[in-house]
Order: C-alpha cells, then sequence, then structure tokens
C-alpha cells in the first residue's frame, strides 16, 4: 500500500490561487528569471546611454534666446548630433564652460573659413546679409569683419534687443560644442 | 558556491584596500578638488552667519592663497578687477560680505591637471554663483593656478576664462 502523506490545510492551493500566483510571478519575474534580468539589464544600459551619454537635460536661465527659448524652459541636448557631421549655421548647440553642469545656449551663425560682421543690426556673413526668420526683435549691432579660423564658430543668441556688450556671443571653439538642442 | 564566496570575498577586499588607499593617500588632483571645495564652502555665507564668523571664514579662504596671488577677474560687461597679494583679497572678502546679505559659491566641474614634477597644478572649473537679491545667480569658467609651497597647495593665480571671445 502506497504511503500517503498529508499537508497542513494552509499549504493546499486551490486552481484559482495557483493561477494568481503564477500570474504575478510572470508579471514580477517573468517566466524564466535569467531572461527577464537579462533583458533588465540590456534596457539600463541602453537608458544609461540615452538619458546620460547621449541626451542632456537643460533649463534655460535668462532671455538671451527669447523667443525661441523662453526662460526657465526645459529642453534635450542631443550630444550625439555632431558625431557623424560638422555643427550647421543656424543650430541651437550648448557651449560648455569646464564642464556639462553649466552650459551656455547659443545658435550658430558663423562657420569656419567665413567672415562675420554686424551692420546696423543685419549679419552678414562674407559680406552678405545673413536671413535670419528667428530673430523677431530690431537690434542695432555694429561690429567689424571677423575672420573665422579652422574649427571655430560664431555663435550669437536670437535675443539682441540690448546693447552688444551685454549680450554674450563672439567666437566659440568647436570642442566646446556639446551637443544641438532638440526642440 | 565556495568560489562566489571567495569571489565576494576577494572583491571586498580589494574595494578596502582601494577605499584605505585613496582616503588615506590622495593624490594631488584629489588634494586641490577637496581644497577648493573647501574654499567654496568659506567663500559663502548667509544672512544668519555673524560678523565674527565671516571674518573666520575670510581668514580661512584667504589661508588658501598664496601671499603674492593675483586675481584677475572680466566679467561680461564689467571692467576688469585685478588683485594684487593676499591682504587685499582679504580685504575684498571682508567687502563683499558687508555688501550682501547672503552669497552661496560653488563648482560643479573641476579638472585639475598636476605638472609632471607634481610642484604645480591648474584647476579649470565653473563656479557657480548665487546672491540675494539673484535667484539664477552667475556662472563663469574660472582657472586656478597652484603651487605646492612648503607641502601645501597654494593658489598663486585666479583668473576668468573668456568661453566666446
Amino acid at each position: 500500500m502506497p504511503l500517503k502523506t498529508l499537508q497542513p490545510a494552509h499549504s493546499i492551493q486551490t486552481p484559482a490561487n495557483n493561477s494568481t500566483h503564477s500570474w504575478l510571478r510572470i508579471i514580477l519575474i517573468g517566466r524564466n528569471l535569467k531572461r527577464t534580468l537579462l533583458r533588465a539589464g540590456m534596457w539600463a544600459a541602453v537608458c544609461f546611454v540615452i538619458f546620460r551619454v547621449a541626451l542632456v537635460r537643460v533649463e534655460v536661465i535668462g532671455i538671451s534666446m527669447l523667443p525661441t527659448c523662453p526662460e526657465y524652459s526645459r529642453y534635450w541636448v542631443n550630444r550625439s548630433a555632431y558625431l557623424w557631421h560638422e555643427p550647421q549655421r543656424g543650430d541651437i548647440v550648448a557651449i560648455r564652460l569646464a564642464g556639462i553642469h553649466e552650459m551656455l545656449l547659443k545658435r550658430i551663425i558663423g562657420l569656419p573659413g567665413e567672415t562675420v560682421a554686424f551692420s546696423n543690426g543685419r549679419v552678414l556673413i562674407n559680406g552678405d546679409v545673413l536671413n535670419e526668420p528667428y530673430e523677431k526683435y530690431p537690434c542695432n549691432w555694429d561690429q567689424p569683419p571677423i575672420l573665422l579660423t579652422n574649427g571655430e564658430y560664431y555663435v550669437c543668441g536670437d535675443n539682441r534687443t540690448m546693447p552688444a556688450a551685454d549680450h554674450e556671443h563672439g567666437i566659440c571653439q568647436r570642442y566646446r560644442i556639446v551637443g544641438k538642442l532638440l526642440k | 558556491m565556495k568560489i562566489g564566496i571567495r569571489l565576494a570575498l576577494v572583491t571586498a577586499l580589494a574595494a578596502a584596500a582601494i577605499w584605505f588607499w585613496t582616503d588615506h593617500f590622495p593624490s594631488p588632483q584629489e588634494i586641490i578638488r577637496a581644497q577648493l571645495n573647501q574654499m567654496a564652502r568659506y567663500a559663502s555665507f548667509n544672512s544668519t552667519q555673524s560678523q565674527l564668523a565671516a571674518l573666520a571664514a575670510a581668514e580661512k579662504l584667504s589661508g588658501f592663497v598664496d601671499t603674492n596671488v593675483q586675481v584677475v577677474l572680466e566679467f561680461p560687461g564689467h571692467e576688469v578687477r585685478t588683485i594684487n597679494g593676499r591682504e587685499e583679497l582679504r580685504q575684498d572678502i571682508v567687502a563683499a560680505r558687508l555688501s550682501l546679505d547672503k552669497l552661496k559659491v560653488d563648482f560643479p566641474d573641476i579638472n585639475v591637471a598636476v605638472a609632471p614634477d607634481e610642484n604645480s597644478a591648474v584647476a579649470d572649473l565653473t563656479m557657480r554663483a548665487e546672491t540675494d537679491g539673484d535667484k539664477d545667480g552667475v556662472a563663469e569658467e574660472l582657472k586656478f593656478t597652484f603651487e605646492k609651497i612648503d607641502g601645501q597647495w597654494l593658489v598663486t593665480r585666479i583668473e576668468t576664462v573668456q568661453v566666446l571671445t
């Protein structure tokens, strides 16, 4: 005669109880724990690369990029934007100081090899007037031509209502450009 | 399982050894970094700080610099300000303390490069400063030059770095 084992009443699982338990298990750790851990690790790595390496969150402090970027608005900066090509005219770029905890946000108006000048508020690139549809406010800046050498970009904010001396603008070295603003 | 436990023990021992070594024998970079963070703490004050404490902080702050320190500050829209010597710097710190209610200084990014002979170093850093009337504050890049004098790293020059020229 086979030996019959007895279980305590509380450990006996009903089919309904068992089903709930298995669903909960599937939701929490999946059908295969190893695969779930591997998948979680991969997602963590992807998130790390995207949110720590490829993108940087920035908050705009100041009015130099009005009206394009209002003060206290938040954006992402794409750090991988210039891996395959160089910065383009019209790009809004983040420019680092000693690191990326504090950066300047400016628009590129002049490229290496060009001369940049201001005449009665209009930007002149190699002597030709630059079309700037983002420039909404009147400006009266005058500045003699500056020749940009290799690796030099001329950057400026969109809000040029203040005197030129009060607006941080000028030549930016390529190595300082962290990435392009995503809008 | 035995291998796992051994591996964990070896890792823990290695971590403890690294921690002990870096804590007790910091590199010049770490010493300078810690010194700069201390300087930022001493440069900061709020309205609740007594005059005596402010004077003590100014004294401690000037202790980090060489007697012949030179400070050249050039901020956009302002004239160039030059400070020569520790005493002049100390007076300026006290004057700033008297004219402001609150100042919060920190260095969120610090890059330290030590010369091969380990007798001089340059720290390139971002300074963030907030005063009571300006909640957004200012951020500037500064260059600190250090020299090792009598075994101590002292600041011999502070200057602003022009990000856009």
